[in-house]
């Protein structure tokens, strides 16, 4: 209080200050006392206005003694205004004074009650709550936070999840730049295989990097379009028919994976089905870009100078080649979304132009046989297109091996010479495959026309060699159990009853062989002669149905041979014809008569006659009934057949010796 | 947790996400901990405290160990697209030849239904 006294007592001073300035009207200012003014205020109060102006006449000089005494009455009004106002400011100063020293013990109070126990222990209280709240809202941040994060984590293991299965197959790289790009984590696909030809690289670059998207559930996915991926075909120039049934396939399949595009977009795809379907499509585009080389390094060599190969026809994903005269073929590169109706416009109009050619042959019978031996070529393309494929293929991959240890320069070179003729080797297969086809259906053609024929495949395990087998079997002698003795003689020589012709087509040459038999004869008589022939003949197709009969003709006429002999008769035999003797001296022969034409059974046969006294040929000649006598038609005859004529002219000839 | 036998740089990243999903748990954990009225368990916070710094530990080495790699990236050299294209053109193979038996089947069939 005492300080709240002292305080007063300095307010109270600032007015009489005031009172100063304003009393003189600012014309002076007196050097304040503290003492001297309060003085002066206390004496100013208690004694009247007449005796303040009086010393003030006494101060002053006598003019402004003169203005005073002019305006005493104003004066007087406004210094009790003044007072009166004096008094209102000290008492509002006053209160202020007064609450500022309320403040000051309130501040003062207030730390001085904190130090009571229960003040301290509810302010302890309180922060400890207040600690406790805070921990409690970090400790709810946290466990949303990990909430959060695991949903995410969640969310984005679909995504990378089939990446990992993924990665187990293919080359996965990532793109750091492109991690701006909302829905891209900037993950590709390789589909580039390191130990290609750089060359090669060129067509199929744009296509060997697959970028990898979120979709909308953020499940993996690839954008692949469908136009750039192609398949390789491979096909004879006029082809229709197994052409447009590949097509239905394709096309079939990729429908159906149209379908499924639908069905996943209806429900909700599962991890399973989207690995699945992603792992298809790269495997799609991957094959595609096998294709996209192949195509290119056939373009490439196709340029070369390949022997009886010439360029026909070149497009952007179309070429076609000339093998000769009358084989074309083409590959091409098929999109897999392409139309239907624009896959069969190209293919007619590859048949038109394959269509002149085709009338610009000679007959219709040529035409026919063409025709026939295309069908059996066109029913191959797909072997040959997987063919060349695994050529491509083979020398692609081979070569990366190789490619480190070996210089450039060589490694130029072995590629250039390997690449020409692993071209030059698919076509001389597949000029080979074409020939042998026709080989083939010519020996079909002369087993379908002889019934004790066979007709055998010997796999070659070569391409640019085909081998075939005619095989004939004999019906068994019946003379043979009647003589003990010629039994028991001629079962140390077993008769040979199976006769084989080979036939073996190495790229476009023929060589026929054609087993004989052994020479009974010769052995039952003591002569010396051969016992075992082989005939060798080099033919081209036309003349290889004549060559085949003959030779088949020539195996009967040895089996025949034998079995005559077997029964005593003296006999000789030349290429196609049998000789009986007789005792008079006369011949009688049984001849063989070969024509591929007769659709009955090519071989026919033949009696004739001949008599060595001039005499009697020149009066038989006279008579015109006696050319029949001579020479007569025994027609188409089996082996059975044949081995019955056998026996009967044996009894002719037994019956002219004992006559 | 899983295994260490993850070979892809992607499997052990995945991992890592998961450490860091239990290391916000931990946090949680030890704030629910220490806002308990009972007071905090001294044993629990401080087994908490220290899987955390384990989990931390764990995080910091495999992205070390993956920052490293990523250095160290190289091509693939060991790829098998090669042998994959040869699985496919066998694939060709085995469906041709398997047309051409049916087609034989069939002629042996038509063959039979003549006779």
């Amino acid at each position: 209080m005492d300080d709240g006294m002292q305080l007063q007592i300095s307010l109270d001073k600032l007015p009489i200050k005031r009172l100063d300035s304003i009393e003189e009207n600012g014309i002076e200012r007196f050097p304040p006392d503290v003492d001297y003014d309060e003085k002066r205020l206390s004496l100013i109060r208690r004694i009247d206005f007449a005796w303040a102006v009086e010393k003030d006449e006494e101060k002053k000089k006598k003019q402004k003694s003169s203005k005073e005494t002019s305006t005493p009455w104003q004066w007087q009004g406004m210094v009790e205004n003044l007072q009166l106002a004096h008094q209102e400011l000290s008492v509002i100063i006053d209160l202020i004074n007064t609450v500022e020293a309320n403040d000051a013990v309130t501040v003062a109070s207030m730390t001085r009650p904190k130090l009571l126990p229960n003040e301290a222990l509810s302010d302890l209280a309180v922060s400890a709550a207040t600690k406790l709240q805070c921990y409690r809202h970090v400790g709810k941040y946290f466990k949303q936070s990990a909430k959060a994060f695991e949903q995410q984590v969640a969310r984005e293991a679909r995504f990378y999840g089939a990446l990992i299965r993924l990665q187990q197959n293919w080359k996965v790289k990532r793109q750091r730049q492109a991690a701006i790009v909302p829905g891209n984590e900037g993950f590709t696909f390789d589909l580039f295989d390191n130990s290609y030809d750089q060359a090669a690289i060129i067509r199929s670059l744009s296509m060997s990097t697959v970028r990898v998207n979120h979709d909308a559930a953020g499940n993996l996915a690839i954008n692949v379009s469908p136009d750039l991926c192609h398949s390789l075909q491979f096909g004879f120039v006029g082809a229709q028919s197994d052409d447009t049934r590949r097509k239905s396939n394709q096309n079939k399949s990729h429908f159906s994976g149209e379908l499924n595009l639908g069905k996943t977009g209806e429900e909700s795809l599962s991890d399973e089905e989207c690995v699945k379907k992603t792992h298809s499509l790269l495997r799609e585009v991957h094959e595609a870009i096998f294709n996209e080389q192949v195509f290119d390094l056939v373009n490439r060599e196709a340029f070369n100078t390949v022997a009886g190969v010439s360029v026909t026809g070149i497009r952007e994903n179309y070429l076609q080649l000339s093998l000769g005269q009358e084989t074309s073929v083409y590959l091409t590169l098929v999109s897999n979304s392409q139309d239907h109706s624009t896959v069969e416009g190209e293919l007619t109009d590859n048949a038109e132009n394959a269509i002149l050619p085709l009338e610009s042959s000679d007959g219709m019978k040529r035409e026919a046989k063409q025709n026939t031996s295309n069908k059996g070529q066109f029913s191959n393309s797909i072997c040959y297109e997987i063919y060349i494929q695994q050529i491509f293929h083979e020398y692609i991959f081979g070569k990366g091996g190789d490619k480190p240890s070996s210089s450039g320069n060589r490694l130029s070179g072995i590629q250039a010479k390997d690449g020409s003729s692993l071209l030059g080797h698919f076509f001389k297969s597949l000029a080979h495959r074409i020939f042998s086809t026709k080989v083939l259906a010519e020996l079909e053609n002369v087993v379908c026309k002889v019934p004790y024929i066979q007709l055998i495949s010997n796999p070659t395990w070569h391409s640019r060699a085909s081998s075939w087998t005619l095989y004939m079997e004999v019906p068994q002698s019946i003379l043979r159990g009647s003589q003990t003795k010629t039994s028991d003689y001629y079962e140390k020589n077993a008769v040979k009853r199976q006769f084989w012709t080979k036939v073996v087509v190495n790229d476009d040459c023929i060589n026929v062989k054609a087993e004989g038999s052994p020479n009974v004869a010769g052995l039952f008589k003591g002569k010396i002669e051969e016992t075992h022939s082989i005939n060798k003949y080099n033919c081209n197709l036309a003349d290889l149905p004549v060559i085949i009969l003959q030779q088949v003709a020539s195996q009967i006429i040895n089996w025949l041979y034998q079995e005559a002999m077997m029964v005593g008769i003296k006999a000789n035999r030349d290429f196609l014809c049998l000789s009986l003797e007789l005792e008079q001296g006369e011949t009688l022969g049984l001849v063989a008569s070969v024509d591929p034409e007769d659709s009955e059974g090519c071989i026919s046969w033949w009696l004739v006659m001949e008599d060595s006294f001039a005499e009697e040929q020149k009066l038989h000649m006279s008579i015109t009934d006696g050319a029949s006598e001579y020479r007569k038609f025994l027609g188409h005859l089996s082996l059975d057949l044949l081995y019955a004529t056998l026996i009967d002219l044996v009894s002719l000839c037994s019956g002219g010796g004992s006559q | 947790m899983d295994s260490q036998g993850q070979t892809t740089s992607l499997q052990r990243l995945q991992n890592v996400e998961k450490r860091i999903v239990k290391v916000l748990e931990l946090a949680g954990g030890v704030m629910d901990e220490l806002a308990s009225p009972v007071g905090p368990r001294k044993d629990v916070v401080q087994n908490h405290c220290l899987e955390f710094m384990q989990l931390i530990k764990d995080i910091q080495v495999a992205l070390r160990d993956e920052i490293k790699s990523a250095c160290e990236y190289r091509p693939f050299e060991k790829c098998d697209y090669g042998s994959r294209i040869a699985n496919e053109i066998c694939h060709k193979k085995v469906e041709f030849i398997m047309s051409q038996l049916d087609a034989i089947k069939q002629t042996v069939d038509e063959y039979h239904v003549a006779v």
